[in-house]
């Protein structure tokens, strides 16, 4: 059985950052996910390049995703481009942490 | 460099930083050094350095170790290097307190336990400086927040030399050059040490720290640099135009004049800078962390305001003290507290949860403190703070060991939620330990 895209994103769900307290999903961290065949390729972000949080998210989306049934191999590339902005937050998610409207 | 690792020592920096001020309340409450004490006694000399490298210079490097990759998104050159550190300054400090205890004869006359002491610390914070400034080199172009850590460490590097020079002068070591640095400079190595060094590399910091966890945007590079323009003239005035001063024998009241301008016109600019990181906040309600840092803020607005008035009313020098304990403990510790709550509990959840993240679900970092709780120590410690300032303003020195017993009270207060953040002991049962993740380790990581 091959995962689709849904599929993965649901099980990144499981992943939060832990100072906002949300899944990295509705955060908007997630840029991109590929899947072809079993092989799965994760292109996400964070809020800061050299923070130790950032090294365990991407470890994170590579275990969860790996979990799902049907994938057989999981590359997570980190990218800064474009740079993340709590604009790219889910509604529901920004007014669940209180957010300002975004500009 | 993506995602920096967890430093190892970061938090037996923080541990000894806390044991020292413990002992620098104890002192207060004993009545040791200042305001029973002159001034520039040898005990107010050992309270001062208890708080300002024991304390303060203790916490500041323990964060920076951490905080410095994450500000410039490289690996620090040697991670190796922190534990030496610690040892180094620890020994240098002790050693240092004991020579002023012998200055005033409470130990027989070991004057040279004071440069022995000065080489142990210099020791310490010039391999902890070599260490960041590589990896500052490494990370060019530097961001804002790091320019003010660098400025802040060039500021560490004349308060140890002038520091280094005190030392070899009353250990008679000193030739007439020395002895006249010694007779006028102190107060350059005090400008130095509490508003270069700490002062600014806590601004540097903030600017950061604040704007991560209130998701405000970075203050607009062309204000922050015009507030570290003017921070580091005031450093540059003060030291270099001192020194210069006491070479040609001439008076320091005008460079005083021009370095409390400049000081001021600093504290404005980075007020005016915060206000904006507060007002411009994504974040709306404000956790402990930054609602507390607003107050360790109005300490450093109250202490410039203070000092204002205390120079234009003539009793600068005799209110001295107060002025300089309330930038020490409303302004420095106050921020130092108030970070240390966040920063404690959010390495717990990396080390913790971390390594099982994507497997299992996972707390919120807010799911380790107790906000509520913590929020009645901290206002406790501030309402202390200011009630000694005001007593040490009144000439009230028993009333003050008073007050620094409710410190004390507060401060402890507050260590409690630390230790109770390291040990997860107000996670829920269900999410404390999921299978695969570990319980920290108290001292280090």
């Amino acid at each position: 059985m091959t995962p689709d895209v849904a599929q993965i994103r649901d099980a990144l769900r499981v992943v939060i950052d832990p100072e906002l307290g949300v899944n990295i999903v509705d955060l908007g961290f997630i840029y991109d996910i590929a899947v072809a065949e079993g092989d799965v390729r994760i292109t996400m972000t964070a809020t800061n390049k050299g923070c130790p949080a950032s090294g365990f998210l991407k470890e994170g989306v590579a275990r969860s995703a790996s979990q799902v049934d049907g994938v057989r191999s999981v590359d997570v590339v980190m990218t800064f481009e474009p740079t993340w902005d709590p604009s790219m937050i889910s509604a529901d998610a920004r007014a669940s942490l209180g957010f300002a409207s975004v500009h | 460099m993506i995602g920096g690792s967890v430093s190892k020592w970061t938090m037996s920096y923080f541990a000894m930083g806390i044991a020292w001020l413990f002992a620098a309340e104890a002192l207060m409450i004993a009545g040791f050094g200042y305001p029973g004490a002159d001034v520039a006694a040898p005990e107010t000399l050992v309270l001062v350095h208890v708080v300002a490298i024991g304390w303060l210079s203790m916490c500041i490097c323990g964060a920076l170790l951490q905080f410095v990759p994450v500000l410039v998104g490289k690996a620090l050159v040697s991670e190796a290097g922190a534990l030496p550190v610690l040892g180094l300054l620890t020994a240098g400090l002790i050693a240092l307190l004991l020579g002023f205890l012998a200055l005033g004869g409470r130990l027989p006359p070991w004057l040279w336990l004071l440069p022995v002491g000065t080489t142990l610390l210099v020791a310490g914070f010039g391999l902890f400086a070599a260490n960041i400034v590589m990896t500052m080199w490494r990370a060019r172009p530097l961001a804002a927040a790091a320019r003010f850590v660098l400025v802040g460490l060039a500021a560490l590097g004349a308060t140890a030399a002038l520091g280094t020079s005190f030392a070899w002068a009353l250990a008679g070591y000193g030739g007439s050059g020395l002895n006249a640095v010694l007779d006028a400079g102190i107060p350059l190595h005090a400008i130095a040490g509490l508003g270069g060094w700490l002062t600014l590399t806590a601004m540097g910091v903030s600017y950061r720290l604040l704007a991560m966890f209130m998701m405000s945007p970075d203050v607009d590079i062309r204000r922050s640099r015009t507030t570290l323009l003017v921070g580091a003239a005031t450093l540059g005035l003060a030291v270099a135009g001192g020194l210069a001063a006491i070479a040609m024998r001439a008076g320091l009241d005008l460079v005083f004049v021009l370095t409390a301008v400049c000081g001021v016109a600093t504290a404005a600019l980075y007020g005016r800078d915060v206000v904006d990181l507060y007002r411009k906040r994504k974040r709306r309600t404000l956790e402990l962390n930054t609602s507390m840092a607003v107050y360790a803020l109005t300490s450093l607005a109250a202490s410039v305001v203070l000092g204002l008035a205390l120079a234009v009313r003539g009793s600068f020098a005799a209110d001295i003290g107060a002025f300089v304990f309330l930038l020490g403990f409303g302004w420095l510790s106050g921020l130092v507290l108030a970070k240390l709550y966040k920063i404690v509990a959010f390495l717990t959840w990396l080390e913790t949860y971390g390594p099982v993240m994507g497997r299992v679900p996972t707390p919120r970092v807010q799911d380790l403190v107790v906000e509520p709780r913590a929020t009645k120590w901290f206002a406790a410690y501030f309402a202390s703070v200011w009630l000694a300032t005001a007593l040490l303003f009144a000439g009230q020195a028993p009333a003050f060991r008073v007050a620094a017993f409710g410190m004390m009270v507060a401060t402890a207060g507050i260590v409690q939620e630390l230790l109770r953040t390291r040990m997860l002991a107000d996670v829920t049962t269900n999410a404390r330990l999921p299978q695969g993740a570990k319980l920290p380790r108290l001292l280090h990581s």
